[in-house]
């Protein structure tokens, strides 16, 4: 915009407003923070000191480690299982001309636009059925469903790049089906196949409530906190949440890193 | 386009397209269909017989004024995804303004990414930490104190506000993005031909940008009400399961569907309740979609 | 269509009766052609004249509705893509961004068992004969376009594919490189010994690499032969609007006498040389004459037309400079002037000219319902006569 004198009125009063905005949006994390290296039961201005304490609670504790330990198990299995289907039905999607193309996308990407509520009771319904509530597994089998959208959504944009020329010369050269898959598409999806991973780590590692439906006795994190809270204020849940905020903000940076090219180059050329 | 030779005997289609068939089938159809058959279901001796009657809806029904006054949490629960959507909107929409026509360009994409950054920490202890700002003697609070300011001290814990605010702090970084995307594509030259029509920054953004905004607006709107609807965590950690509202101390709906699976085992019978839930969000749904067409603007 | 004299030559590729729809659509309206051994052929038509479907049916990328395709004899009509011996080299290259130069043309070599030494020695002979062996080790996003092209070719000729199959390979080059890039594919070509059939839209390429244009319109072949034969002697009325520049004018034939046929046009009496079957008297033809041929000045010759125009216009191409003229009943012709600064040149626009051509260059069309082997038993199209 330009710098016209009388406009500086909007300009200070927009500025003010998004510094307000931002400090609203960033609060949380940084109270979780600074009061996770300060002393004192219950969290309050002035503070009470610096301490290591409440990080050393959780070595000692345990339990809320033990959940982040079955986090780190679930989400990368169902992140895994999810980039597995997902650039199945990426590529069916892209290459294949079959009736039912668009439902197919849609049923696929559904699961993440339902209500995790509804999700959570429908998963426990069938597992209970089937003997498999309670379990890891229960919560790697359903996470995979939900999380499918965004590796297929990610890995369908990367494929959306491809010229179709690229596997008609594998092809021409001599490759079969197979060969041509993981010879030629597999090696230009992997940054979508990798950034679609980030996402659905991301995406399962922070999910609650379906997890607090199907799980049992092991707990990923996110019910594991929940229990604490409901329970009592714990300061050593500050220690874990800056934990939790330190990986996610790595995978994020990841995925911004592989991903943002991605957006940006909307050209179809081979290079 | 006819499909290529290749085409033709490809066992590797039918693997491409049914396996992540299968899976979607198995873990996604399967359980919600039986999740809506199980609302017919009934419980007798602490077993589940798979008999079809009505029972599960008529007794909701009976108790929907009466004893859990299920009408009642429907009704904070609308009251405050609605509210919540509304101010959602109200806050981020200036955010986004302010973005897209004070910073320089080159910076919009560190905006986003900062606007996003609430994301990269749990749902779950965001709420926490949100607990310990909010408390009687939490953060703000003590602060207000230490520095003398005593009166304006409050007490939002266990309220429904608090379960806004939760809320809205959840659903603000999506908002952004949408409503950003929204924002920067309306066409900078209509802007700037306004101006040079002499009109204010103030008619400029009235006659202009509100109204190409619009349809963003209530599209974000009816997201944000949607999953402000389904949500459980904000009313159960700030809201304390029965926030008070102008409703008095009434729990969510979505509250209400925990605790009663939580104490209860009755799993046919919240069931049905979560089919009522999905039943209102479709309503809402087509609501908002309405509204959304109602307020198209062609650009041509 | 076999090429005169000498033993009979080895069929590389047949084409018979190629058929494509797509739904309502007909792409290909039974197509047959042969290519002969070493045989450069050159595909030419307008956008959408299934130039291309064409050429991915022989490769094997689409299926055709109906026909059969040989490949040195042996029918390859059902065989998939990646089983065939042939190979295709894209306009936009289609090369692997994941490997560099050696692996992109080692690829085809490396699918199944192989031995890793014969491989590289094939991959750096064929480097060395498109001029590749300094850039083995570059990655692809590091080459210029011509390179790229190169890397294309080689990737598809280390394989040693029994045609080379080009869909308009040149067109993403630059006009300097186009033209040099010609020369040096044609020369390898003569040199492998190897078919080629070459799609392109550009006629002056086609003209100057092929042994045998076809050209294609609407799905059909209009007509294949030497360039020479397709330049000046169009057998129809797309062809002889499509390649060069020629005027074409439509009339009654009012006389036929001593090798000379008399057509009552718009705008006079053109006369035509003919020996051979000259048409009826009163049968509908269209004369066609190459706008070079197209003269402001009288060269004698007996017979010689001449009609009178206005001159509406000058095209400066560079090699050349084009008149563009219009008689009285509002027919257009072109001229391309012979001497650089004659008449034609002082003349202004709208100046009333005269305009002489010669009979013998005179080429006549007329409605054809003689089935041959260009055409399609019924099918109604201009043919030239006596050539």
């Amino acid at each position: 915009m330009q710098a016209d004198r009388d406009g500086w009125a909007w300009r200070v009063a927009g500025r003010a407003y998004m510094a307000v905005g931002y400090l609203f949006l960033v609060l949380p994390i940084a109270t979780m923070i600074v009061f996770s290296f300060q002393k004192g039961q219950f969290a309050s201005i002035p503070g009470q000191g610096w301490t290591f304490q409440w990080y050393g609670k959780l070595l000692e504790d345990g339990a809320l480690l033990e959940a982040l330990g079955n986090s780190l198990i679930v989400s990368p299995l169902a992140a895994t299982g999810a980039c597995v289907l997902g650039f199945l039905a990426a590529y069916a999607a892209h290459r294949f001309r079959f009736r039912g193309r668009g439902a197919f996308s849609v049923l696929l990407v559904l699961p993440i636009l339902i209500p995790p509520l509804i999700l959570g009771v429908a998963f426990l319904g069938l597992l209970s059925r089937i003997g498999l509530q309670g379990q890891l597994l229960s919560v790697i089998l359903t996470h995979m469903v939900v999380v499918l959208a965004p590796a297929m959504a990610v890995i369908q944009l990367r494929l959306g790049q491809m010229p179709s020329a690229l596997e008609e010369a594998a092809w021409d050269l001599g490759a079969t089906e197979l060969q041509s898959l993981y010879k030629v598409v597999l090696p230009f999806a992997l940054p979508g196949i990798a950034g679609g991973w980030l996402l659905a780590f991301t995406f399962s590692f922070d999910e609650f409530i379906i997890a607090w439906f199907v799980s049992g006795f092991e707990q990923t994190l996110p019910v594991a906190v929940y229990a604490y809270i409901v329970g009592s204020i714990d300061p050593s849940l500050n220690a874990i949440g800056s934990i939790v905020f330190a990986l996610s903000m790595l995978s994020l940076i990841g995925v911004e890193l592989l991903l943002f090219p991605l957006f940006l180059s909307r050209s179809k050329s081979v290079n | 386009m006819d499909a290529p030779t290749a085409d033709r005997s490809s066992p590797l289609k039918a693997f491409a397209i049914g396996l992540p068939l299968a899976y979607s089938l198995a873990f996604f159809v399967l359980p919600l269909a039986f999740l809506v058959l199980l609302g017919f279901f009934v419980v007798e001796d602490f077993q589940v017989v798979p008999a079809l009657s009505l029972e599960n809806y008529l007794d909701i029904a009976q108790h929907l004024f009466a004893q859990s006054n299920y009408a009642l949490a429907i009704a904070q629960s609308l009251w405050v995804s609605l509210t919540t959507a509304f101010f959602a909107v109200l806050l981020c929409y200036p955010m986004v303004l302010a973005i897209v026509y004070l910073a320089p360009p080159t910076r919009h994409r560190l905006l986003l990414l900062l606007a996003v950054a609430p994301f990269w920490s749990s749902y779950v202890l965001r709420l926490f930490s949100w607990q310990l700002l909010l408390a009687k003697k939490g953060i703000i609070n003590s602060a207000l104190a230490w520095a003398g300011l005593e009166d304006l001290q409050f007490s939002l814990i266990y309220t429904q506000i608090a379960t806004r605010i939760g809320l809205i702090h959840y659903l603000s970084p999506i908002l952004i993005v949408v409503l950003y995307v929204t924002v920067a594509n309306i066409d900078r030259d209509l802007i700037q031909a306004a101006r040079d029509l002499g009109a204010t920054r103030w008619q400029a953004f009235r006659r202009v940008i509100l109204p190409m905004s619009r349809t963003g607006l209530v599209v974000s709107g009816s997201f944000a009400a949607i999953v402000s609807f389904g949500d459980v965590l904000s009313g159960a950690l700030l809201g304390g399961g029965a926030g008070t509202s102008i409703l008095g101390s009434v729990p969510l709906f979505s509250n209400m569907i925990m605790t009663e699976y939580a104490s209860s085992t009755n799993l046919p019978r919240t069931s049905a309740l979560a089919m009522i839930l999905v039943l209102v969000m479709i309503l809402m749904l087509a609501a908002g979609t309405a509204l959304a067409e109602r307020n198209k603007i062609d650009a041509g | 269509m076999l090429a005169g004299g000498g033993a009979p030559p080895a069929v590389d590729l047949e084409l018979r009766g190629i058929a494509k729809s797509f739904g309502d659509f007909t792409a290909l309206e039974r197509v047959d052609l042969s290519i002969e051994r070493g045989e450069f052929v050159a595909i030419m038509g307008p956008s959408g004249c299934g130039k291309t479907t064409l050429l991915r049916i022989v490769a094997g990328l689409e299926s055709m509705s109906s026909g059969q395709l040989l490949l040195r004899g042996h029918d390859i009509s059902a065989l998939p893509v990646h089983k065939r011996s042939t190979r295709l080299v894209w306009q936009n290259f289609a090369l692997f961004p994941h490997l560099d130069v050696r692996r992109n043309i080692a690829f085809g070599l490396t699918l199944g068992r192989h031995d890793k030494a014969a491989v590289r020695a094939k991959v750096e002979q064929i480097a060395e004969l498109v001029q590749l062996g300094p850039f083995l080790d570059r990655r692809i996003g590091q080459l210029s376009g011509g390179q790229k092209q190169r890397v294309a070719i080689a990737r598809a000729l280390v394989t040693e594919p029994e045609i080379l199959l080009l869909d308009e390979p040149l067109s993403a080059l630059d006009a300097h490189l186009r033209i040099r890039m010609q020369s040096e594919m044609k020369r390898l070509q003569q040199r492998l010994g190897l078919s080629f059939l070459y799609v392109t839209h550009n006629q002056s390429e086609a003209f100057a690499m092929a042994d045998r244009v076809v050209v294609m319109n609407k799905g059909r072949i209009e007509q294949v032969g030497p360039p020479e034969e397709i330049y000046t002697r169009p057998r129809t009325h797309f062809v002889a609007e499509f390649v060069g520049n020629n005027n074409i004018f439509d009339g009654k034939v009012v006389d036929v006498q001593a090798g000379l046929v008399k057509v009552q046009c718009a705008d006079g009496i053109i006369s035509a040389a003919t020996d051979g079957r000259p048409p009826g008297r009163g049968s509908t033809v269209s004369l066609v004459v190459q706008a070079d041929k197209v003269s402001s000045r009288p060269s004698g010759v007996p017979a010689e037309n001449s009609l009178g125009a206005v001159l509406s216009g000058r095209e400066f191409t560079g090699s050349q400079v084009i008149y563009h003229l219009e008689t009285a009943h509002g027919v257009e012709v072109k001229m391309v002037a012979q001497e650089p600064f004659g008449q034609a040149e002082r003349a202004g626009i709208n100046t009333t000219m005269q305009l002489y051509w010669s009979p013998a260059d005179t080429v006549i069309l007329r409605p054809n319902i003689v089935p041959s082997v260009e055409n399609i038993p019924g099918r109604r199209s201009y043919v030239a006569l006596g050539t």
